[in-house]
C-alpha cells in the first residue's frame, strides 16, 4: 500500500491494460526497455473482459444449443435446457484464465505492472492515482508514454446504463437470467451478435435501427443473409425508428418508445433494452492538456504511421486512436509503438485489416470490395463461390453465404475478400495473409486444400476470379 | 496581364542562401528588366538583384533580413501576357523540365514491371517483411522495381535498390527523402547497409607484437588510410546546402565545403544534413583510429583533410563589427551569420588548425618617407594616390622570391608543401560588414605606380562591396595595415592555407639610436606571423630582414 506520494521513473509508460496496451508494454520489455503499465480496472481491457471473449463464449454456448435444438434433420431430436447462470460462471472462467494470462506474461516478460487510473500532470509525468480509499497516488516519470485507454459505449438520451432495464453491452454479458423480451437499439456488429444470443436463447428479440438495414457499412449481399437468418430466428426489425425513451409498464416490464424521422412514435414492449449503438474513445480519464494534447472533433488522439501523437513522445494505439475499433487493430499498433519507442524502423504498414462479425452465418472481410477496387483505378476480376456448393458446409449444415474474391485482373495480386458463412472469421486469415503477401489468385488457386474443408471455398473462389473454377460456373 | 514568380537566383558565391538585406521596391513600383530589385549579403559579397522582368511588382515574399535558400520564390511580378519568358526565368524552367523528364525516364528504365507493381492507388506488392526490410534499409519501395511474379518486389530487389540506393537518390531526388522520424525518436542509423563503417576493425587481425616494426607501421598507415578514404575532406569550393544543413555542419563544427558528395543541384555540389552527420562521425572515428594506431605503433603522422583552397578573409583580430545608422543597439542579440560568420568561421580555422608564431621588429623607413615623398606628385600627375602599401607589397614581393618556404601552403592531405610560383598578396581591409582581402596578383611583375593604382581601385570597391569574389581569390601571403587604426604591434591571425602575414604597425617618428645618438627617425613597426608547420622562427625573422633592408633602402625595391 502506497501513502502519499512517491515518484518513480520509467522508460516506456503505458496507459491502459486492453489488446492495445499490454501487447505494447509486453513487447516493449521485450526490447529491453523498463516498462510500466497502469490499469485502472481490470487487465485485457474491454476486449477480454467485456467485449470480445464473453461475447464469443456466449455465441458459441448458445450455438451449442440452438444446434441441438434444430437438428432434427439430422435425426436429432433435443430440448436443451440452459442455466444461465452456469453458462455466466464458465463465461467468467474463461475471462479469468485470459486476463490471468495476461497479468502473468506482464510480469514473466518485466512489466512492472501498477493498478491505479494514470493522468498526465505534464509532458512527462503522469500521477497514478490508486483505486480505493486511502491508498495514495504516485508520480510517474516517462521518457515515452503509450496511451491505450480503449473506448465504452455511448449512452443514449434518455437511457442510462445505471438504471436496471438498461443494458450496456457490458451489462447484457453478464446477466444471471435471460430476459423474455429484449428491445436491441442498434443494429451494428455488437447489436446483431448479441440479438443473435439472446434469440438463440429463446428470448423475443426487437432490433430498432435509426438506418435501412443491418450492419451499415457491409455490402448489400452479405448483410442480406446475415439478416435473412435473424429474422429466421425470429428477431423483428424496425428500421428507421430511432429509440427516444422507455418507461415502466403495468405487467412489470418496460415499454421502449421509439420516433421516426417524420416524428411517428412507435412503443415495444420488453424486459430489458440493450443500448449497442456505437463506442466513443476514452480520454477524459487522462487530463491529456497536461500533455499538450487534444483530442480530435471525435475524441481519437490522431496518430502518424508509427503511431505517435502531436508529441513525438506519447503514443496512442487501440480505440483511442481511430477506426476501425478492434482488438486486432489495437495489438498491431502497440507492436508498433513499443517497437518504435525502441528505436526500430517499425510502422503501419499493413495493406489491410480484417474484420469479423459474430453472427450466424458470420461475416468477415479484408481489404478492398469489388467497388473499392474499381474506385481505386484496378480493373478488378471478382470471383465467388455460394457455400451450398461445398461439400465441408453441406456436412456443417450451414450452407447459407459465399467467399468472394477481388483481385486486379491485370496482375492477379489479390486485393480483397469478403465472407459470409459458416467460420467466416476463421477462413478470412488465408485471404488476409494473401494481401499482405502479395499473392495472386493463381497462389492462392495453386495452394493445395485440404479436402473437405470449408477453405476450400476460398480456393475455389480464387479460382472462379481466373474463369477456371471446377465446382462453380465460371463468369 | 500574368503573374510570374522570381527566385532567388544562384548569386555566384557558391552558397545556398543569402540574406535580404534590403528591398529596393515596393508592390506597385514599376520596373523593367535588369533594374535592381533587392540587395542581397551572402557569405562574401552584397549583391543587387536585378529584376528579369519589365512589369509591376506585385508582392514581395521575403522580409528584409530574412536568409532565403537559393531557388526560393522572392518576389512576383505582373507582366503583360506577351513578355517572352526572360532568359533566367526561362533556364530555370528548362532544368526544372529537365529534371522532370530525368525522373520521368528513370522510371520507364525501370521497366515495365515497375508499372506493373506501382499498381492504382500507389500500391506497392511487397510481403510485410521486405516492407520492414525497406525501411531498415531505407528504400522507397515505389521506386523499387519487383522482380517477382507479377512484379511483386522481394528482399533481393530490395537489397539491390538499398546498394544503388546513392545514386538512385542522386539522380532522383534533389531533396532528402523525407524522414518520417520525430525528433524525440531515438536515432535509427540511416546509413546504407554497405557503406564500411569506419570504426570497425578487422576483428582477426594478429595483434602487432607478432610482427617487424617496419611492417607493423606500414600496416597501421595503411590502416590510417583506409579509414581515411571515408572521411576524408573534399575540400570544394563551393557547396550548395540548405540554412538547416548549414546549422547542422555549424554545430558538428564541420567545414560544409569538405563533406564529401555525390549530389549535385543546378550542377553544384549539395550537401545534406544526412550527409554532414555521416560525415562528423566518420571523421571522430578516423580521429579515434589514429590515436589508436598512434599508441600502438608510436608515429603515424597525422594525415589531414584536404585543405580548402584560398580563402580570401584575412587574419585580424581588430574588424569592427557591423555599423549602422539604425544598426543594432546594446542589449540587442545580433544574428551571427553572413560576412561575420564566414569571417568567424575562417578564424576559428586558421586558429584551430595553423600552429602560429609571431615575430616582432621594426625598421627605420626615413629614406622611404622621403622617397614617397618625392614620388607622390609624380604619380598624382597619372591620377594615383601613392600610399606606403605599395612599398611594402614589392618589399614582401622580394622576400617572397627570398624564401619560397613564406609564399606556400600546406597541402596536408598529400602531405606536401605547395611553393607557389605566383606573388600574390592580399591586403587585409575593413568594410562596414567585416574583413574583405582584395588580391593584388603578380605583385613581382608590376611597378609601384601599377601597384598603387591597382590596389587603391580594389579597395575602394572593397569597400563598396562591389568586388567581384575572384578578386578576392587566389592570394599567397597577406599584408594588413593595423597602423592605419592605430598601434605599433598586433599578432595577426594567418590568412588560411597561407603560410605568413605581415601587420605593419603606424609609420611615426620614433626614438631611435643612430650613430649612438638617440634621434627621431620615421619607424615602422613589423610584425610577422608564421605557420610554424611550413617555416621556423629563423625563416620568419630572415624573411623580415630582408624586408627591413629593402624598406630601410628603398631605392632597392625601384630595382624590383
Ligand atoms: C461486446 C463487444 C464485442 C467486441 N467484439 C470484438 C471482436 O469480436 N473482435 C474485435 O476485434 N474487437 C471486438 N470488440 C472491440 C474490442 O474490445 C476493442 O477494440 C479493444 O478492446 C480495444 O482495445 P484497447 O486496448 O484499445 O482498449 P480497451 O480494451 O478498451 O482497454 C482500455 C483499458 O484502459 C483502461 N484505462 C482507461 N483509462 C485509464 C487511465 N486513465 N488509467 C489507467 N487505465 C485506464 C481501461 O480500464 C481499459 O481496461 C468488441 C467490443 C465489445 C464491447
Amino acid at each position: 500500500m502506497v501513502v502519499g506520494d512517491v515518484t518513480t521513473g520509467t522508460e516506456v509508460l503505458v496507459i491502459g491494460a486492453g489488446p492495445g496496451g499490454y501487447v505494447a508494454a509486453i513487447r516493449a520489455a521485450q526490447r529491453g526497455l523498463d516498462t510500466t503499465l497502469v490499469e485502472r480496472d481490470a487487465y485485457g481491457g474491454v476486449c477480454l473482459n467485456r467485449g470480445c471473449i464473453p461475447s464469443k463464449a456466449y455465441i458459441t454456448a448458445t450455438d451449442v444449443a440452438h444446434e441441438a435444438a434444430t437438428a432434427e434433420e439430422m435425426g436429432i431430436h433435443a430440448d436443451p435446457a440452459v442455466d444461465m447462470a452456469a453458462m455466466r460462471d464458465w463465461k467468467d472462467g474463461v475471462v479469468d484464465r485470459l486476463t490471468g494470462g495476461v497479468e502473468k506474461l506482464c510480469k514473466a516478460n518485466g512489466v512492472d505492472l501498477v493498478e491505479g487510473t494514470a493522468r498526465f500532470t505534464g509532458e512527462n509525468t503522469v500521477r497514478v492515482e490508486h483505486g480505493g480509499e486511502g491508498q495514495g497516488s504516485e508520480t510517474v516519470e516517462f521518457e515515452r508514454c503509450i496511451v491505450s485507454t480503449g473506448s465504452r459505449p455511448i449512452q443514449l438520451p434518455g437511457f442510462d446504463f445505471a438504471d436496471d432495464p438498461v443494458l450496456s453491452s457490458a451489462d447484457a454479458l453478464d446477466l444471471d437470467t435471460v430476459p423474455d423480451r429484449l428491445v436491441v437499439v442498434g443494429a451494428g456488429y455488437i447489436g446483431m451478435e448479441l440479438s443473435t444470443v439472446f434469440a438463440k436463447l429463446g428470448t423475443d428479440v426487437t432490433v430498432v435501427e435509426m438506418l435501412s438495414d443491418v450492419l451499415p457499412g457491409y455490402e448489400d449481399d452479405v448483410a442480406r443473409v446475415v439478416r435473412t437468418k435473424a429474422e429466421n430466428l425470429g428477431v423483428g426489425f424496425n428500421f428507421g425508428e430511432g429509440a427516444s425513451g422507455w418507461r415502466d409498464s403495468a405487467d412489470g416490464g418496460i415499454v421502449v418508445t421509439t420516433e421516426t424521422e417524420d416524428g411517428e412514435e412507435s412503443s415495444y414492449a420488453a424486459d430489458a433494452v440493450l443500448v449497442a449503438v456505437g463506442r466513443r474513445p476514452v480520454t477524459d480519464t487522462l487530463d491529456l492538456e497536461n500533455a499538450g494534447l487534444e483530442p480530435n472533433e471525435d475524441g481519437f488522439l490522431e496518430t502518424d504511421d508509427r503511431t505517435r501523437t502531436e508529441r513525438d513522445h506519447i503514443h496512442a494505439v487501440g480505440d483511442v486512436a481511430g477506426e476501425p475499433m478492434l482488438a486486432h487493430k489495437a495489438s498491431a499498433e502497440g507492436i508498433v509503438a513499443a517497437e518504435v519507442a525502441a528505436g526500430e524502423p517499425a510502422a503501419l504498414d499493413h495493406q489491410a485489416i480484417p474484420a469479423a462479425v459474430f453472427t450466424d452465418p458470420e461475416i468477415a472481410t479484408v481489404g478492398l470490395t469489388q467497388a473499392e477496387a474499381e474506385e481505386e483505378g484496378f480493373t478488378p476480376a471478382v470471383g465467388q463461390m455460394p457455400f451450398n456448393a461445398s461439400g465441408r458446409a453441406l456436412t456443417t449444415g450451414h450452407t447459407d453465404g459465399f467467399v468472394r474474391v477481388v483481385a486486379d485482373e491485370e496482375s492477379g495480386f489479390v486485393l480483397g475478400g469478403q465472407i459470409v458463412g459458416p467460420e467466416a472469421s476463421e477462413l478470412v486469415a488465408e485471404l488476409a495473409l494473401a494481401i499482405e503477401m502479395g499473392a495472386t489468385l493463381s497462389d492462392v488457386a495453386s495452394t493445395i486444400h485440404t479436402h473437405p474443408t470449408l477453405a476450400e471455398a476460398v480456393m475455389e473462389a480464387a479460382e472462379n476470379a481466373m474463369g477456371e473454377a471446377i465446382h462453380t460456373l465460371n463468369r | 496581364m500574368t503573374i510570374r514568380e522570381f527566385k532567388l537566383p544562384d548569386v555566384g558565391e557558391g552558397v545556398a542562401e543569402g540574406e535580404l538585406v534590403q528591398w529596393l521596391v515596393e508592390p506597385g513600383d514599376a520596373v523593367s528588366e535588369d533594374q535592381p530589385v533587392a540587395e542581397v549579403e551572402t557569405d562574401k559579397a552584397l549583391v543587387e538583384i536585378p529584376s528579369s522582368y519589365d512589369g509591376t511588382v506585385k508582392e514581395l515574399r521575403a522580409e528584409e533580413g530574412e536568409m532565403v535558400p537559393v531557388g526560393d520564390v522572392i518576389i512576383t511580378f505582373e507582366v503583360a501576357e506577351e513578355a517572352e519568358e526572360p532568359e533566367a526565368a526561362g533556364e530555370s524552367e528548362a532544368e526544372e523540365a529537365t529534371e522532370a523528364e530525368a525522373t520521368e525516364s528513370e522510371a520507364t528504365e525501370a521497366e515495365a514491371t515497375e508499372a506493373e507493381t506501382t499498381t492504382p492507388g500507389e500500391r506497392v506488392f511487397a510481403p510485410p517483411s521486405t516492407r520492414r526490410l525497406a525501411r531498415e534499409l531505407d528504400v522507397d519501395l515505389q521506386s523499387v522495381a519487383g522482380s517477382g511474379p507479377g512484379g511483386r518486389v522481394t528482399d533481393a530487389d530490395v537489397r539491390a535498390a538499398a546498394e544503388a540506393g546513392t545514386e538512385r537518390r542522386t539522380a532522383e531526388s534533389p531533396e532528402p527523402r523525407s524522414v518520417t522520424f520525430g525528433s524525440g525518436t531515438p536515432a535509427v542509423s540511416r546509413r546504407e547497409p554497405d557503406e564500411p563503417t569506419v570504426s570497425r576493425r578487422e576483428p582477426d587481425e594478429p595483434t602487432v607484437s607478432r610482427r617487424e616494426a617496419g611492417d607493423r607501421t606500414a600496416r597501421a598507415v595503411e590502416r590510417v588510410a583506409e579509414e581515411r578514404a571515408s572521411s576524408r575532406a573534399a575540400g570544394r569550393e563551393r557547396t550548395l546546402a540548405t540554412p538547416a544543413t548549414r546549422r547542422v555542419a555549424e554545430e558538428l563544427d564541420v567545414d560544409i565545403d569538405d563533406v564529401p558528395t555525390e549530389k549535385t543541384r543546378e550542377g553544384e555540389p549539395f550537401v545534406t544534413a544526412a550527409m554532414v552527420h555521416d560525415y562528423a562521425e566518420s571523421q571522430r572515428a578516423a580521429a579515434e583510429t589514429a590515436t589508436e594506431v598512434e599508441a600502438e605503433v608510436g608515429s603515424v603522422s597525422e594525415a589531414r583533410a584536404a585543405e580548402a583552397p584560398a580563402e580570401t578573409l584575412a587574419p585580424e583580430e581588430t574588424v569592427e563589427a557591423t555599423g549602422g545608422e539604425s544598426g543594432p543597439v546594446p542589449g540587442d542579440r545580433v544574428p551571427y551569420r553572413g560576412v561575420r560568420r564566414s569571417i568567424g568561421e575562417h578564424m576559428q580555422r586558421s586558429k584551430a588548425e595553423i600552429p602560429h608564431a609571431v615575430h616582432y621588429d621594426g625598421v627605420d623607413v626615413t629614406d622611404l618617407v622621403r622617397l614617397r615623398e618625392r614620388l607622390r606628385p609624380i604619380a598624382a600627375n597619372r591620377g594615383v594616390k601613392l600610399t606606403y602599401m605599395p612599398f611594402v607589397l614589392k618589399a614582401v614581393a622580394s622576400a617572397l622570391r627570398e624564401h619560397p618556404y613564406m609564399n606556400a601552403s600546406l597541402d596536408e592531405d598529400a602531405e606536401e608543401i605547395v611553393l607557389h610560383d605566383e606573388y600574390n598578396v592580399g591586403v587585409a581591409t575593413a568594410t562596414d560588414a567585416g574583413l574583405m582581402v582584395p588580391v593584388v596578383r603578380d605583385v613581382d611583375e608590376k611597378g609601384l605606380v601599377e601597384i598603387a593604382a591597382e590596389l587603391n581601385d580594389k579597395v575602394e570597391r572593397t569597400r563598396e562591396r562591389t568586388i567581384g569574389r575572384e578578386e578576392m581569390q587566389g592570394g599567397t601571403f597577406t599584408v594588413t595595415n593595423v597602423g592605419v587604426v592605430g598601434g605599433e604591434y598586433a599578432s595577426p591571425i594567418v590568412n588560411h592555407p597561407e603560410v605568413g602575414i605581415l601587420a605593419m604597425g603606424a609609420i611615426e617618428k620614433r626614438p631611435t639610436v643612430v650613430d649612438d645618438d638617440v634621434v627621431a627617425r620615421h619607424t615602422l613597426p613589423l610584425s610577422l606571423a608564421i605557420d610554424h608547420r611550413v617555416v621556423d622562427g629563423a625563416v620568419a625573422a630572415e624573411f623580415t630582414n630582408h624586408l627591413k633592408s629593402s624598406l630601410s633602402t628603398p631605392e632597392r625595391l625601384l630595382l624590383e
